[in-house]
């Protein structure tokens, strides 16, 4: 199973991972729309990079009371007419990458946007064992 | 269309904060960034204003392609008058807060009036506050902003120093710390109305008229057009490699421009700072990324830009990097432009060699030159004095003829005399001396023209400035090298109707005479396209270069073409019939 990584000490912050992802699934641009988390930011130690993407950990799909978010072909697929948009999964999501929406949530499908946009190389997509 | 069709008008004088639509016929006339700006600064202000009263309007423009995913798009024009120079005032600040605007749902912030008490205010999409300023007033400006986005989580923040809340007319307005619009005291009209910050935070979008094929085009020139040879200086060095290049062609202003080349120029040179470098940051949407930022322990900074390490480090013979970071550090947790910061320090260090006034500042003297930041900003003994720039302090105290201002703005760090197409860039720029109008020195001594021969160069110079007029009203950052061609084709995909290169040069054209046209009516003319003398009569003292002045003939010479091509007339000013052509 492949799952996103990210890389910090190669993160500076642009945001083009986010706008990626939003353009992509979402249509529109916001990194809040993002279903990945990055942030590049200063605070008074210094500078600090942080991001969270989706490690396919499983727990929105064990948490959705109605498996309207399941696994298919070792990716998170979506099924919005299962959806009673409860939100258990956005509230147990440990990385907090699921998006809301008006009537549905948005998860990680691997798409590759952000990886295709990222120009540092700062996401990659790597085997893990199941 | 990616505009979002409204303004958001706010009046500190009332506690009234309103929206609008945006001026669509202005917008297609302008773009957006700096061009939007001054129409809206140029229809609305009345001529002779004070710049530091309630009349004066504070302008935050993005541009149609910000918030969007096009590379280098996030940047942000602030337009005001000028309270260093009674000139219109443009500035372009990066970071991250430009989106927010837009993601808040609008195109352009105009601040007006004043407020009786210290406040900020806060904008979250329709929702606009008033807030106290208390708690921030009399912070610099790093610690006010992370109090600001440790309240507002996910916000952004636009903020001024001491130096803003002082009315320094060197004071800027700075955001994610290290990101300043820095130039003609645009801080201090901030300060005069008694605004400490303007905090930003939106959950709307952008949306462009085929994402999907907008976003495949984007990827496409971000890989074949951005991260390209041309540009990639920015990622690898950021703008300190510019110190290596200006010590070789004899242009790195040293010793208040005594010389131009520098001995101590390998010790605050792109791989000085490389030593000491930390983590690389970019701007929002740039994958170049030119910030450094370094720290040395007790010191830390993003940056210094070629402009400090040129006016703070070899213009005032300062070859200690950690000295430079820290006056930088300084400089932007007051609040005060490096450049005009660095250029004053230095006058007043020549003023004190010559016997003519003593600061108590003396070139490559670190300790005095680092107090110099907070007595100018908090207007303390000389600092008082100092704050009010070089061409204040030459009138008052002497020394006119090294004075290296225009119009009442600091020269920036590039020397006229080992490029003379510059001279004619600082004397015509619109808001005072200024690199970011034109820089033909990329195509004279950093490039394969003859930098003394002012030959082809009034073209150039006009070319240049129409150039960046509708790069920065886009909004483009300068630091990619794309081609008119390319910015027509995005802001095509963008908008959904056609832009061409004649219409963006249209636009640059409308946008320089708009903005000289403010002037005029301020009652600048020709005879404020002036240099000072050292540029014509002082031979530079690098014994090793044997140069000569810029001849004045040829300058003045090189000045009349500019006039004669740009179509104004001997006094430099906009004839009626191109008033009405250009329909200013």
């Amino acid at each position: 199973m492949k799952v996103l990584a990210f890389h910090p000490e190669k993160c500076t912050g642009c945001q083009l991972c986010a706008l990626a992802c939003s353009g992509q699934n979402e249509d529109q641009f916001n990194p809040r729309l993002a279903r990945l988390r990055i942030a590049s930011e200063y605070n008074d130690q210094g500078i600090n990079v942080e991001g969270h993407t989706c490690d396919l950990g499983m727990s929105c799909v064990e948490a959705c009371p109605t498996g309207a978010i399941f696994l298919k072909n070792n990716r998170l697929a979506y099924d919005q007419e299962k959806c009673t948009y409860c939100g258990l999964c956005i509230d147990i999501c440990p990385n907090k990458v699921i998006v809301r929406k008006k009537d549905s949530i948005g998860v990680c499908v691997q798409c590759m946007a952000c990886v295709k946009w990222c120009p540092n190389e700062a996401l990659t997509i790597e085997e893990v064992s199941n | 269309m990616s505009y979002q069709g409204k303004v958001l008008r706010i009046d500190l004088s009332t506690g009234k904060a309103e929206a609008e639509d945006l001026n669509e016929q202005w917008a297609r006339a302008y773009l957006g960034g700096k061009g939007l700006a001054l129409k809206y600064l140029y229809e609305e202000l009345e001529t002779g204003i004070n710049p530091l009263s309630s009349d004066n309007k504070l302008i935050l423009m993005t541009g149609p392609l910000t918030g969007t995913i096009v590379p280098n798009s996030g940047k942000l024009a602030i337009a005001a008058k000028s309270p260093a120079t009674g000139t219109v005032l443009d500035c372009s600040i990066g970071g991250s807060i430009a989106s927010e605007i837009k993601y808040a749902g609008y195109d352009a912030i105009i601040v007006e009036g004043a407020s009786k008490l210290p406040v900020y205010i806060c904008i979250e999409d329709d929702r606009v506050s008033f807030c106290s300023a208390k708690n921030v007033w009399g912070k610099g400006a790093h610690e006010t902003e992370h109090m600001l986005s440790e309240k507002y989580n996910q916000a952004k923040a636009l903020v001024i120093g001491q130096a803003g809340e002082n009315k320094v007319p060197m004071s800027c307005i700075n955001t994610d710390l290290y990101r300043q619009a820095g130039r003609g005291g645009i801080g201090a009209v901030m300060g005069s109305k008694n605004l400490k910050a303007i905090v930003v935070k939106g959950t709307g979008s952008v949306r462009v008229p085929d994402t999907r094929k907008f976003m495949v085009a984007m990827n496409k020139y971000k890989r074949e057009d951005t991260l390209t040879d041309s540009n990639l200086w920015a990622s690898e060095d950021g703008t300190s490699m510019l110190v290596d290049l200006a010590n070789n062609t004899g242009t790195l202003p040293t010793r208040n421009f005594q010389k131009s080349t520098f001995e101590g120029h390998t010790n605050i040179n792109a791989s000085s700072i490389k030593e000491q470098l930390k983590a690389k940051k970019a701007c929002f949407a740039c994958p170049l990324a030119c910030g450094n930022y370094v720290n040395f322990g007790c010191t830390e900074v993003e940056g210094p830009e070629y402009e400090t390490l040129a006016l703070c480090g070899s213009n005032c013979e300062i070859d200690d990097l950690e000295a430079v970071v820290e006056f930088n550090r300084l400089c932007d947790d007051y609040g005060l432009d490096t450049i005009s910061t660095g250029n004053t320090v230095a006058f007043a260090m020549e003023l004190a060699e010559k016997g003519v006034h003593d600061f108590g500042l003396q070139f490559g003297s670190v300790e005095s030159y680092l107090k110099a930041p907070g007595l100018i900003a908090l207007q303390q003994d000389e600092g008082k004095e100092l704050s009010k720039g070089v061409k204040y302090l030459s009138e008052k105290y002497g020394g006119k003829e090294y004075a290296m201002q225009s119009k009442g703005l600091e020269f920036p760090g590039y020397e006229p005399r080992g490029s003379w197409a510059m001279s004619l860039a600082y004397a015509t720029s619109d808001r005072g001396a200024c690199h970011m109008r034109a820089w033909p020195i990329g195509e004279e001594a950093y490039g394969s023209l003859d930098p003394f021969t002012i030959e082809n160069k009034a073209k150039l110079v006009k070319n240049q400035q129409d150039e960046y007029a509708f790069k920065f009203s886009a909004i483009f950052c300068s630091f990619w090298a794309l081609s008119a061609d390319v910015q027509a084709d995005i802001l095509t995909k963008a908008l959904g109707y056609e832009v061409t290169v004649s219409d963006l040069y249209k636009i640059g054209e409308r946008i320089c005479n708009l903005a000289r046209l403010f002037n005029q009516n301020e009652g600048f003319s020709g005879k404020d396209d002036v240099l000072p003398d050292r540029l014509f009569e002082d031979e530079l003292l690098d014994a090793e270069l044997n140069r000569g002045p810029l001849p004045r003939s040829e300058f003045l010479k090189m000045l009349k073409e500019y006039y004669d091509i740009r179509g104004w007339d001997e006094e430099g000013c906009i004839p009626e019939k191109l008033i009405a052509d250009l329909g200013l």
